[in-house]
Parts: structure tokens; C-alpha cells; sequence
């Protein structure tokens, strides 16, 4: 290891790893949204859009909701993170793919794409809670009771749905059928994912078995944030720890492994 | 001199380090090899092991046992029967869980003694006797679950010696008995005692009507006014019979008679005298304050009065009469399914699933600290 002084300073790599990713979300909000002058709205825009047009079709009592099921922000927030979540997975799949003549450069990476998404993601996901959040005040609902929890439910979203996207992505630069089962399975995940219930709503087996999806977890976490003592949330954050860890060991593997195998065409 | 050519001394290749020094210098031994090495230590050499005494209760009402009545069928097919055990259940588990379980348990058997002893190693003891940091230890070391579907409530308790889980854990039984106990007392006395006011309001009522009736009786100087109209209609029908009588009388002597026969005169007076008599009688009956039909009237309250008091008391003794039986039916109490244990082996702390789950988790993180580095670094210019 005598070359280790010969290295850049690790500092200097970080640098240059923050400018690249910098350089990728900009050329990610124009391949996007367009050059036009507030093309990126629709960053928020669109989640903004489902998010309340589901809260209305769920929470407006057509559906008959009582209690904190009836309220906007439980599905509107709710549906904005499974929106973050579904997005970054569904997404994974062409990330390689539509960046591929960046890959010329040396100092761009596999992970940098992702990285650079997924931050676009987080922080669009983010603006668009604090939207409905204030919008559910206005319309007369009680403030968060821990904001923090919020955030830390979706910064987890946020990093589970990275692992997952990661070894999508490394999976499907091997074989492209891969693509059609995540996109499939993220539709079926919807009414498992626990953005619709509660899990003390369930009946005791059913608890027994919700507890393994890792999702159901991160909304118990968010709606503890947001509803604090009017019910009791279960969640277990080591467990979500684990599911965030191991897909990111896998996946981060996976795409050194597949670096090697992607020609520039 | 010519020179000479001199064999170089030959450079030493670079000495190999030696496979113990490498590892010495290898971040995976100083970042996941150390730590779990100290875990390890920490586990096996110093932790204090530690007792677990578990309990089991349910939490029950009478009416959830079967019973052959229309009316639990009823109560129990509307629903309104067994779902409130459910909720008290979930009171006990939070009650069990909170500060006022602590302060209660601690009077009786100073946690601090037990979870702070001299042996228990400095890790795994309470260095605190706060109020807050006690309930906040407490509740690291007792575990209360509730079983939604068999209603069974399951309390764990560690703690250094076998004989302090038992005791914390029968003191914690104890607690939640008297809980109950209390909640199902408040729930009992309140039912009841609505409907002891019920009562009591009825007797009042029926009270005040008998007295009412009595003063009017003794105003009145009658028994039964009711009795005295009748009376009254009787000498008024006999009057008019007279009259019509006399009146027949007269029209039968006037048609042989000379009119100013004195027979007939005699026929006429008495005409004349029963209807004044009618009159009068009239009069005195329909007319003026002491009217009978005034009699009458108020007579006719003060009976109806004393009838509906009658009858509301009736009700409201039947009511009560059921209350006490639905509290008797609903009341609840504390059956213990698991008595408290007195541990032998030391179930806790689990040793090798800590440190077998410290060294996973920190190799998973290595694993992904490298990796994010490793990408850093291609980044270099």
C-alpha cells in the first residue's frame, strides 16, 4: 500500500463526486422536463395532482372513511411518498440505459445516476409534503404532531426505494425481462404497501403477516408523525434498517459487476 | 585506478509484510472485528444475566360467559356486550406501561434496589432514580403485550435475580387487579346510582300526592267527593221524578176538578216547591266556589296524580331491580391464565444473536461504506 500517498485525497474525490452528481440533476431536469423556463414544475406538480385527487376520491367520505381514515392529509401525504417510491423503482430500469453515452466520461459513475435521481425525487417528494401538509392545516386538520418523524419516514422511503432501485438496475442491465415484473409488482404492491390501512385496523393474522412488508413500517412511522396519540403505531425501524442495508450492499455490488460489461456502443 | 566493475549489492525486494500486519491495518478489523470483539467481551466476560418472569392474564366480564337469557342474546348480537372487556384490556396495557404503575410499584418495592444492585454490571443497570428515567428503564425491562384476537395479556419482566422479576411481576398483577377492580366499581356505581335517584324521585312524588289527597279530604270534610256527586245526582233524580209526578198528579185531578179546588191548590204548591228545590240544588252544584263540580274536578287530579306516582315508582324500581342486575352480569374482573415465575436459566441478554447481529449489520455496513468510497475514488481526476 505504498501508493497511498500518490492517491488524491479521498476529500477531493468527494468534491468531484458532488459536482458530477450536481452536473446529472440538471441534465436529468432537462432531458425531463424540457428547456422551457418552469418545465420542472411539473416535478411537483404531477405528484401534487394525484396526491390530492386521491385524497379527495378516498378521504372525501364517497368511500366512507371515519376517523383519521377520513382525513385528507392520511392519504394525500401517504400517497405522495408511495408516489416517490413507485416512481424511483419503476425508473431504475432505463436509468443505465437512457445515460449511456455519459459513461464516456470516467469520472461519471453507475451509482451517480442514481444518486442524482433519486435526490431530484427526494426533494420534489419533500416540497410536496410540506404543500399538503400546509394545505391540510388550512383546510382545518391539526398540525403534525412531530413534523420530524415525517421527515425521517421519508428520507427511509426515500433510501429503501435507492436498495431496491439499485439492484433493479444492476439486475435489469443483465437481463431486460426483469423490467416487466418490477413494474407489475409495484402496481400490485399498492394495496400492500400500507398506504390504505392502519395496521391496528387488522385483524390479528393479518397483522402478522403485514409486518414483514418493510413499507408498512416506514407509514406507520409517518403517520405516527402525523396523527401522534390518536392511534397506536406499530413500526420497527431496525427492520427497515436491514431492508435498506442489504439492497444496497447487493446493489451497489451489482453495478461495479455490471460496469465492466457495459460497452459504449 | 581503471575502474572496476562491482557487483551492486542486490536491492531487497520489499519485504512482504507479514499477514498479521496487514490484517492489523485492514479497516474491515478496525471498523466491524474491533467493535464486535468489544461486544463480545462485553457479553460473554462482564454482562450480569438477567431473569425473565412471565404472567398471563385475561381481562373479563361476566357477560362474556355463556348465559341462557333472551336479553344477553340480544346484547351480545347487537354487540353491546363483549367489546367493552377489549377496551379495558387495552386500558390495563397502557396503564401497565405508564408512570403511575412505576411510582406504584416503586412504593411498595424500591425498583431502584432492584434494577440498580451493586453486582448487575454498569452497562445493563439503572444509574438513575428520577421519576422519568425510571419509567423510561422500566419500560426497557418490563413488556407488556395484548393478543387482540384470544384477549390474553402477556407481561414480562427482567431483572438481575430470579426472586425480584417474580416479586415486580406479582406487584405489577396485583396493580392491574385493583385496577380493574376500581374501574369496574365506578362503572357499577354510577349505574346504579342513576338509577337510585330515579327511585327516590318516584317516592317523593308518591308521597306528595297521598298528602296532597289528604289535605284536600280534610278541606273538604269529605272521604270521597266522587262518591258525594254521586250522591247529589241521586237526590236530584228523585226530585225530578216528584216533579214529574206532581206535575202527572195535577193534570190528572185537573180534568175532573174545579180549578180552585183545594187539592189541586196542594198539587200546585208542592209543583211550586220541588222546583224551587231543583233550582237551588242546581245552583249549589254547578255555581260558586264550593261547587261540587270544583270538588269534583280537583278531586279527580289529586286521583290521577297519586295513580301516575304510583306507577312511576313502579317503573323505577324495575329499572333499578335490572341496573343491579346488568352490573352484577357486567362486571369484570382479572383472571390469571400463567401465574409469575421464578426463573432458573437467565434467558437475557441473548449473547449470541447480539453479537452474531452486530457483526452482520456492521460487515452489511462495511460492505456499503466500501463500496461508496470505492466509487469516490473514480472519481479522481
Amino acid at each position: 500500500m505504498s501508493e497511498t500517498s500518490a492517491r488524491p485525497l479521498l476529500v477531493d474525490c468527494a468534491r468531484q463526486q458532488v459536482r458530477v452528481i450536481g452536473a446529472l440533476i440538471l441534465r436529468e431536469l432537462h432531458t425531463r422536463f424540457g428547456r422551457r423556463r418552469f418545465g420542472y414544475l411539473w416535478l411537483f406538480f404531477e405528484p401534487l395532482l394525484l396526491g390530492g385527487m386521491i385524497a379527495v376520491i378516498h378521504g372525501s367520505g364517497l368511500r366512507g372513511g371515519s376517523g383519521i381514515r377520513g382525513t385528507f392529509e392520511f392519504f394525500s401525504i401517504g400517497y405522495v411518498l408511495f408516489f416517490a417510491f413507485r416512481g424511483m423503482i419503476n425508473r431504475a430500469s432505463s436509468t443505465i440505459s437512457s445515460n449511456r453515452g455519459l459513461l464516456y466520461h470516467r469520472q461519471v459513475t453507475l451509482p451517480d445516476l442514481f444518486f442524482a435521481r433519486h435526490i431530484i425525487e427526494g426533494v420534489a417528494c419533500t416540497g410536496v409534503m410540506t404543500i399538503f401538509t400546509i394545505i391540510a392545516v388550512g383546510l382545518g386538520s391539526a398540525f403534525p404532531d412531530s413534523p420530524m418523524k415525517m421527515l425521517c419516514a421519508l428520507g427511509l422511503m426515500v433510501l429503501l426505494a435507492q436498495g431496491v432501485a439499485l439492484v433493479v438496475g444492476a439486475v435489469t442491465s443483465e437481463w431486460e425481462v426483469v423490467e416487466r415484473f418490477v413494474h407489475a409488482m409495484s402496481y400490485l404492491m399498492l394495496p400492500f404497501s400500507g398506504l390504505f390501512f392502519m395496521v391496528e385496523w387488522l385483524p390479528g393474522w393479518m397483522q402478522d403477516i403485514v409486518v414483514w412488508i418493510p413499507t408498512v413500517h416506514i407509514f406507520e412511522l409517518l403517520r405516527d408523525g402525523q396523527f401522534g396519540d390518536r392511534y397506536r403505531a406499530t413500526y420497527d425501524l431496525s427492520y427497515v434498517a436491514g431492508w435498506i442495508l442489504i439492497p444496497h450492499l447487493l446493489g451497489l455490488t451489482g453495478l461495479r459487476l455490471a460496469r465492466q460489461r457495459i460497452g459504449l456502443e | 585506478m581503471e575502474p572496476t566493475w562491482s557487483e551492486a549489492e542486490p536491492i531487497p525486494p520489499p519485504r512482504p509484510k507479514s499477514r498479521l500486519k496487514r490484517f492489523f491495518r485492514h479497516p474491515f478489523t478496525w471498523f466491524v472485528l474491533l467493535p464486535t470483539l468489544l461486544v463480545a467481551v462485553y457479553y460473554y466476560g462482564f454482562a450480569t444475566p438477567q431473569y425473565v418472569s412471565e404472567a398471563r392474564f385475561v381481562v373479563r366480564s361476566r357477560a362474556d360467559a355463556p348465559q341462557v337469557s333472551l336479553g344477553t342474546m340480544i346484547s351480545a348480537a347487537v354487540g353491546g356486550g363483549g367489546g367493552s372487556a377489549v377496551g379495558d384490556a387495552y386500558s390495563v396495557r397502557d396503564f401497565l406501561t405508564s408512570h403511575d404503575a412505576v411510582m406504584r410499584t416503586h412504593e411498595q418495592l424500591d425498583l431502584t434496589r432492584i434494577w440498580g444492585r451493586e453486582d448487575a454490571d454498569a452497562i445493563a443497570r439503572l444509574w438513575n432514580d428520577e421519576p422519568e428515567r425510571l419509567t423510561k428503564y422500566y419500560n426497557s425491562m418490563v413488556s407488556v403485550a395484548f393478543d387482540s384476537t384470544t384477549g390474553v395479556i402477556t407481561l414480562r419482566v427482567r431483572s438481575f435475580t430470579p426472586e425480584d422479576s417474580k416479586a415486580v411481576a406479582d406487584t405489577l398483577l396485583a396493580q392491574a387487579e385493583r385496577l380493574i377492580n376500581s374501574l369496574s366499581g365506578r362503572a357499577r356505581e354510577d349505574a346504579l346510582n342513576v338509577a337510585r335517584s330515579e327511585v327516590a324521585i318516584a317516592e317523593r312524588r308518591v308521597l306528595d300526592s297521598r298528602e296532597a289527597l289528604t289535605r284536600f279530604r280534610e278541606q273538604q270534610q269529605e272521604l270521597d267527593s266522587s262518591g258525594a256527586a254521586a250522591a247529589a245526582m241521586a237526590t236530584m233524580g228523585q226530585l225530578e221524578a216528584q216533579l214529574v209526578a206532581a206535575q202527572a198528579e195535577l193534570r190528572e185531578r185537573s180534568a175532573f176538578m174545579r180549578p180552585d179546588n183545594v187539592a189541586l191548590q196542594t198539587t200546585r204548591n208542592r209543583i211550586e216547591a220541588l222546583e224551587h228545590q231543583i233550582t237551588v240544588e242546581r245552583l249549589r252544584r254547578t255555581q260558586g266556589d264550593g261547587a261540587l263540580s270544583q270538588q269534583l274536578a280537583a278531586f279527580e287530579r289529586l286521583m290521577l296524580e297519586r295513580e301516575f306516582a304510583d306507577r312511576q315508582l313502579a317503573s323505577a324500581t324495575a329499572s333499578l331491580e335490572t341496573a343491579r342486575m346488568e352490573t352484577q352480569r357486567q362486571q369484570m374482573y382479572l383472571s390469571r391464565v400463567v401465574e409469575p415465575n421464578l426463573a432458573v436459566y437467565p434467558l437475557y441478554p441473548r449473547k449470541l444473536l447480539s453479537v452474531a447481529s452486530i457483526f452482520l449489520g456492521l460487515s452489511v455496513a462495511f460492505g456499503i461504506g466500501w463500496l461508496l468510497v470505492a466509487g469516490m475514488r473514480e472519481h479522481a481526476v
